[in-house]
């Protein structure tokens, strides 16, 4: 198993590659800046590729990653997520290539909008022909705050085969009044409330890293920026 | 002891008025059954009471100890001692059950409660409602069986210990052991000296409970009161006998809140209407 870690300081190209049957696993937190970055990932056979990025900067970006599954039995995993807030500008273009046969990829993304902020995901999954027995999943969700703020999600699927399993899912929205009112009915401010649903929302991405204080670090930014 | 007074109580949703001058009176220590048929406004008048923004109170007062709820955000009516049982409870994703718990019980608190004393609070309460403690990591509500969230909600009662408690169709979705279960808890809450207001469909709820007194809404208004015999006679005879013995026809079920959509109607257009 292979781990690449940054703390802030990441480098604007990334290539990297995950040999045969290995793991590699990326994990990104942004907290100070980021700036327009490319990271391009080629899988090899039955090889695995687990890539995170928590980012609370607070500047403008855009951010791809082209992950190319090569060979047969490879896959990956890409989960994301980030706060947008004052006039920052944030793209997010995760995309996968399907290759070859028996292949799977979720790319997952997860966003708050605040402020006059714009936060776009908009990856795309690709299947190409004679890619079988593949299955992709594309998704992205964004909470916008406020009024001024922009979001925009769009989940693309590029499908050449019949044989395979693909899906997208794309949520743009604002907090849902009757959760706010049930935490509230409960005695919770809605402020609290707010913060509550919000935490609730991006806190799984602490799930993809190992290092506790990195963890407390990122609920900490997360309640910091909500 | 205080007392719950709804006065001359007017409520729309998106524009149609549902409650059409409601008068009640519940009393700290009092148990009220709330009785009508389906879609007569009983929800609709706890959903108010708790001030749940999806409704709009065009005229009259909720009273409570002699302050008016109606200019106070639902968080202010909880902290005040109301609290709501939710016939249909939200399920909110990533919110882990027992930090939803812990801000609730502080929020009502000056000094946060003790890792200790939370903890202790939290398992009896999860052990009287035969609820497997496991459930507090939980997301709140997500994944929950329609009786587990109806516990859940018993379960967020016994820990706020409120003055007056509402009880939307808690006993719907329940099995015969969790309904003894949560009535057991309700009875407790009685004992304190916690006033409530239950909607139940089934006599079977009330006859576990000690009830003083019931009300009848029809048509968005309380048509009848009287003791808890009133229960009997609708269990035996259903609504029918309103009609003639005071004259008032029983409209159709009302949709509140769903929008007239069907096959070869614009959803997008009713949805903006």
């Amino acid at each position: 198993m292979i781990n690449i870690d940054y703390i802030d300081n990441l480098p604007s190209i990334l290539d990297l590659k995950v040999p045969a049957g290995e793991t590699l696993n990326l994990r990104i937190c942004a907290f100070s800046s980021l700036q327009d970055t490319i990271i391009n990932v080629d899988v090899d056979e039955n090889g695995y590729f687990n890539g995170v990025l928590a980012d609370f900067t607070d500047n403008s970006f855009k951010f791809i990653v082209n992950i190319s599954l090569k060979s047969r039995g490879s896959g990956c995993e890409w989960h994301a997520a980030s706060l947008a807030k004052n006039k920052t500008k944030k793209v997010f273009e995760p995309s996968v290539t399907h290759n070859d046969t028996h292949q799977y990829a979720l790319m997952s993304n997860y966003g708050i909008a605040r402020d006059e902020s714009e936060l776009v995901f908009a990856g795309c999954s690709e299947i190409i022909k004679g890619a079988k027995a593949t299955n992709t999943r594309q998704e992205a969700k964004i909470i916008v705050f406020d009024e001024k703020c922009k979001a925009k999600a769009s989940p693309i699927l590029k499908i050449g085969e019949n044989d395979i399993s693909a899906s997208h899912g794309a949520v743009v929205g604002r907090l849902n009044d009757q959760h706010l009112f049930y935490l509230e009915s409960r005695g919770i401010s809605e402020e609290q409330a707010k913060r509550l649903i919000t935490l609730g929302y991006l806190k799984p991405i602490t799930n993809y890293f190992t290092d506790e204080k990195l963890k407390e670090r990122i609920v900490e930014s997360i309640e910091k920026g909500i | 002891m205080a007392t719950l007074k709804i006065e001359n109580l007017h409520a729309s949703v998106k524009g149609r008025e549902i409650l059409h001058g409601v008068n009640l009176e519940v009393k700290e220590g009092e148990t009220l059954a709330l009785l009508g048929p389906n879609g007569h406004g009983k929800s609709t008048l706890l959903a108010c009471i708790m001030g749940n923004p999806a409704f709009e109170v065009t005229e009259g007062k909720i009273l409570f100890d002699g302050v008016d709820l109606t200019v106070l955000t639902p968080d202010k009516r909880s902290l005040a001692g109301i609290f709501l049982a939710m016939q249909y409870p939200s399920e909110i994703p990533g919110l882990n059950s027992a930090d939803f718990l812990k801000a609730s019980m502080n929020a009502r608190r000056e000094k946060p409660l003790s890792l200790f004393q939370f903890y202790n609070s939290l398992q009896n309460a999860y052990k009287d409602l035969n609820i497997p403690f496991e459930m507090s990591n939980r997301n709140l509500n997500e994944g929950f069986s329609g009786g587990e969230k109806k516990r859940n909600e018993i379960l967020q009662m016994k820990l706020l210990k409120p003055r007056v408690a509402m009880l939307d169709e808690i006993d719907s979705g329940l099995d015969v052991d969790a309904m003894q279960i949560v009535s057991d808890s309700i009875n407790e809450e009685q004992q304190r000296g916690c006033g409530f207001m239950i909607i139940s469909h089934y006599a079977r709820l009330y006859s576990m409970l000690h009830v003083d007194k019931a009300a009848i809404m029809i048509n968005g208004r309380i048509v009848c009161t009287g003791g808890p015999e009133l229960i009997e006679k609708i269990d035996k005879n259903g609504y029918s006998w309103i009609k003639d013995e005071f004259g008032i026809s029983i409209d159709k079920e009302q949709d509140a809140g769903l929008n007239n959509v069907s096959i070869g109607v614009c959803a997008t257009r009713e949805a903006t209407k």
